[in-house]
């Protein structure tokens, strides 16, 4: 089995700002000159605005400071936590619902391919369940779970 | 047949009108700044306005000046300049600012609207360059948004954490009619100061045996000097400050003891190195206090105070982080200390011992007294100044010596660039001053690199007859640069000899006086000379070329790697 896409901690910092490019310019400039440790980047928009999720590689408490410098942004009007998941394609015969449902994951087949996403470690149970059943598998993330708004 | 006795003109607001209506809203006093193309309009309405506006010989200066300005009032200060060029000059002034949390709003000309985006003559784009070191920036296209933005411009530079804020204004915009000045505040008050934290740290407050107060640049940003003295004696805890500290403790308060860090006293180190607990307040570590942070303080529990939360576990993880005015937990601490009996006992013995480390550099400065040379200078400078001295200094080995052997005992009255460490700071930051406070001494002191960075500013001082005393310790060198390459580079000095002019003809040829002094020359008379007579004077001191600056801990050591004064 392949292993995780990464070792390191991942925090999700959710942003919801305004002021469009300046403000976007901004807060990537406010990542790059705090030497924030960038692992991912989404950019969405909807009614309310538009949604930076970011992935950060670093301790829970630095993800909490890099989170009070975001938040200090004029443009910012909320930053916070969020759920990170991670993504797997994976190729199966075996039947793969009742471990699905077992180990708390979302799955569906798109084109024989199954996509898997969950928490990283339910993915690690999932994956786990199927065992010698898993012919192929790409993991992708861990990535920020998409909400209203939806990702780029 | 037309009655032009009732016949009114309707004449539409202009932008420009609305950035001068907004700087009168928000009580501005001074302007300083200068002109060009891409701000013409706005200079074309300025003269309706009672707003003075002090011209300056660079854009630099101008920034520099409103930051010394916005330092010793505690007010905004304002900027202003062209696009291109002009806004370029501007960006060391504001990098400057912001790394000290100086409130300063910085007002630029930007080519019309139609001509942006396309190269045009003097583009450029300001908010992309100023992004890392501007805490907000505003590119104002709609005119309804101007006069609302400049409002709202001045409450975020002085909200919270001080910075400065860009306003970039096109051309055209500053030409076009505009609504009314509506504006309505966004954020609310900060909310009253409660946490957990403020009574844990009374707590430790109370129990600590070798405490140590370390105060910084927000205490004097939060007029929280009162607060900070009310703490000190109410639990007889010695006071150390940072570089930008200083003055925000009484420096003849016997629980005085001095400031920290790269160059900060040997017996200071020493104390935060012994201590078992540290209340740092307004301050956030930097490296030149720290030195190798994993070294620093070993033995102490850390109190840390500080407006911007970011600022705690930055650099130090505090054993109690508290995010908040200092003025507010400072008070809110001695609320919680109460009127316990324990608080400030049992630390007795360690203010003696400390007492006693300092002795030697006692004894080291009063024997330096008789010397000629960068201490018998400072205290010459003193003496003729007076209790309402204000001192800005610019950056290098002078700034260390200033910041070593003054007194500093009014609030607020070292003036210096500790963040970014700016020379040229010193001459255009101390207009701002005198303007500020017309009626106090004012000196600057500063290199003979330095000075040469904004010299030009003496034709604005003349101007206005500000009354700037100006010594430069003039020792031919890149002093501080030359220092660490005598012990960090085999005393190689790579580029670090510089010339300059004969300071006494340059001050009069811009109609002003200046003197040189050299080894047994009178140190006192002249410095007594320069502050009797009526308006700027230059002092050229030549000093020891090799003169260092004692102690020094090496970047990224500590205090155990500190190099000091032979015999010290």
């Amino acid at each position: 089995m392949p292993e995780s896409a990464t070792g390191v901690a991942l925090n999700t910092i959710e942003v919801r700002y305004t002021g469009g490019m300046l403000a976007l310019n901004r807060l990537l400039m406010t990542l790059q000159n705090k030497r924030m440790p960038v692992a991912g980047f989404t950019l969405g928009g909807d009614s309310d605005g538009m949604r930076a999720t970011i992935l950060l590689g670093c301790p829970p408490e630095s993800a909490l400071r890099y989170t009070a410098i975001i938040c200090a942004l004029e443009d910012v009007r909320e930053a916070r936590p969020a759920e990170t998941i991670e993504m797997a394609l994976i190729e199966t015969s075996r039947d793969w619902r009742a471990p699905a449902e077992q180990s708390g994951i979302e799955a569906h087949e798109d084109d024989g391919t199954l996509v898997a996403s969950g928490e990283p470690e339910k993915i690690d149970a999932f994956l786990a369940a199927l065992g010698d059943g898993v012919e192929d598998v790409v993991r992708i993330g861990p990535v920020a779970r998409p909400e209203a708004g939806g990702g780029v | 047949m037309e009655n032009t006795a009732f016949s009114i003109e309707y004449k539409p607001r202009t932008g420009s009108e609305a950035i001068c209506e907004a700087l009168l809203d928000e009580g501005v006093e001074y302007l300083f700044g200068y002109p060009g193309g891409a701000i013409m309009p706005f200079y074309h309405a300025l003269p309706d306005y009672p707003l003075k506006h002090i011209l300056t010989r660079h854009e630099q200066a101008a920034a520099h000046a409103a930051d010394g300005y916005a330092r010793a009032t505690g007010r905004v200060g304002v900027c202003v300049a062209t696009s291109g060029p002009g806004a370029t000059n501007l960006v060391t002034g504001l990098a400057t600012a912001q790394m000290d949390s100086v409130p300063l709003v910085a007002i630029t000309g930007q080519v019309g609207r139609p001509a942006m985006g396309k190269d045009s003559f003097q583009e450029t784009n300001v908010m992309g360059m100023t992004l890392p070191f501007t805490k907000h920036s505003f590119l104002v296209e709609d005119p309804d948004e101007l006069y609302p933005a400049m409002r709202r411009a001045f409450e975020i530079a002085r909200s919270g954490r001080p910075g400065t804020v860009l306003v970039d204004v096109p051309k055209d915009v500053q030409l076009a009619a505009t609504g009314d000045n509506g504006y309505r505040r966004l954020r609310e008050a900060p909310p009253p100061v409660e946490s957990p934290g403020l009574e844990r740290a009374a707590m430790l407050l109370r129990n600590a045996k070798r405490p140590l107060i370390l105060a910084g640049h927000g205490v004097t940003l939060g007029s929280a000097e009162m607060e900070l003295r009310l703490l000190a004696e109410r639990t007889g805890i010695p006071v150390v400050t940072t570089l930008l500290g200083i003055s925000a403790f009484p420096e003849d308060h016997p629980l005085y003891l001095g400031w920290p860090g790269m160059h900060g006293q040997a017996s200071v180190n020493r104390a935060i190195d012994r201590s078992d607990l540290l209340l740092a307040v307004g301050m956030r570590f930097d490296d030149r206090i720290t030195g190798a942070a994993h070294k620093f303080a070993p033995r102490a529990k850390i109190i840390h105070i500080d407006v911007d939360p970011s600022e705690l576990g930055k650099v130090i993880k505090p054993t109690v982080g508290i995010a908040a005015d200092a003025k507010a937990a400072m008070r809110s601490i001695l609320g919680h200390l109460g009127n316990a009996p324990d608080a400030g006992e049992g630390c007795e013995q360690w203010r003696e011992e400390l007492a006693r480390s300092q002795e030697p550099e006692r004894r080291r400065k009063e024997s330096a007294r008789d010397e000629y040379g960068p201490i018998q200078v400072m205290e010459a400078i003193k003496a003729a100044a007076g209790p309402d001295l204000r001192l800005v200094t610019d950056v290098g080995q002078h700034q260390m010596w200033a910041a070593q052997f003054f007194e500093f005992t009014k609030a607020n009255s070292h003036i210096t660039s500790g963040g970014l460490g700016t020379m040229g700071f010193a001459l255009p930051a101390a207009m701002g001053v005198a303007f500020a406070y017309p009626e106090d001494p004012v000196w600057v002191i500063a290199g003979d690199g330095g000075i040469q960075m904004n010299i030009q500013e003496l034709a604005t001082i003349r101007d206005f007859g500000l009354n700037i005393k100006v010594a430069v310790l003039n020792n031919g060198y890149l002093g501080m640069v030359r220092q660490w390459q005598q012990f960090f580079h085999n005393r190689r000095y790579s580029e670090t000899p510089i010339t300059g002019p004969d300071y006494e003809q340059l001050t009069c040829s811009y109609g002003l006086a200046g003197r040189t002094i050299s080894e047994g020359d009178d140190v006192e008379a002249a410095v007594r000379w320069a502050q009797e007579q009526e308006g700027c004077t230059i002092l050229d001191f030549h000093i020891d070329p090799e003169a260092n600056v004692y102690p020094m801990i090496p970047s990224g050591m500590s205090v155990n790697e500190m190099i000091e004064e032979d015999g010290a």
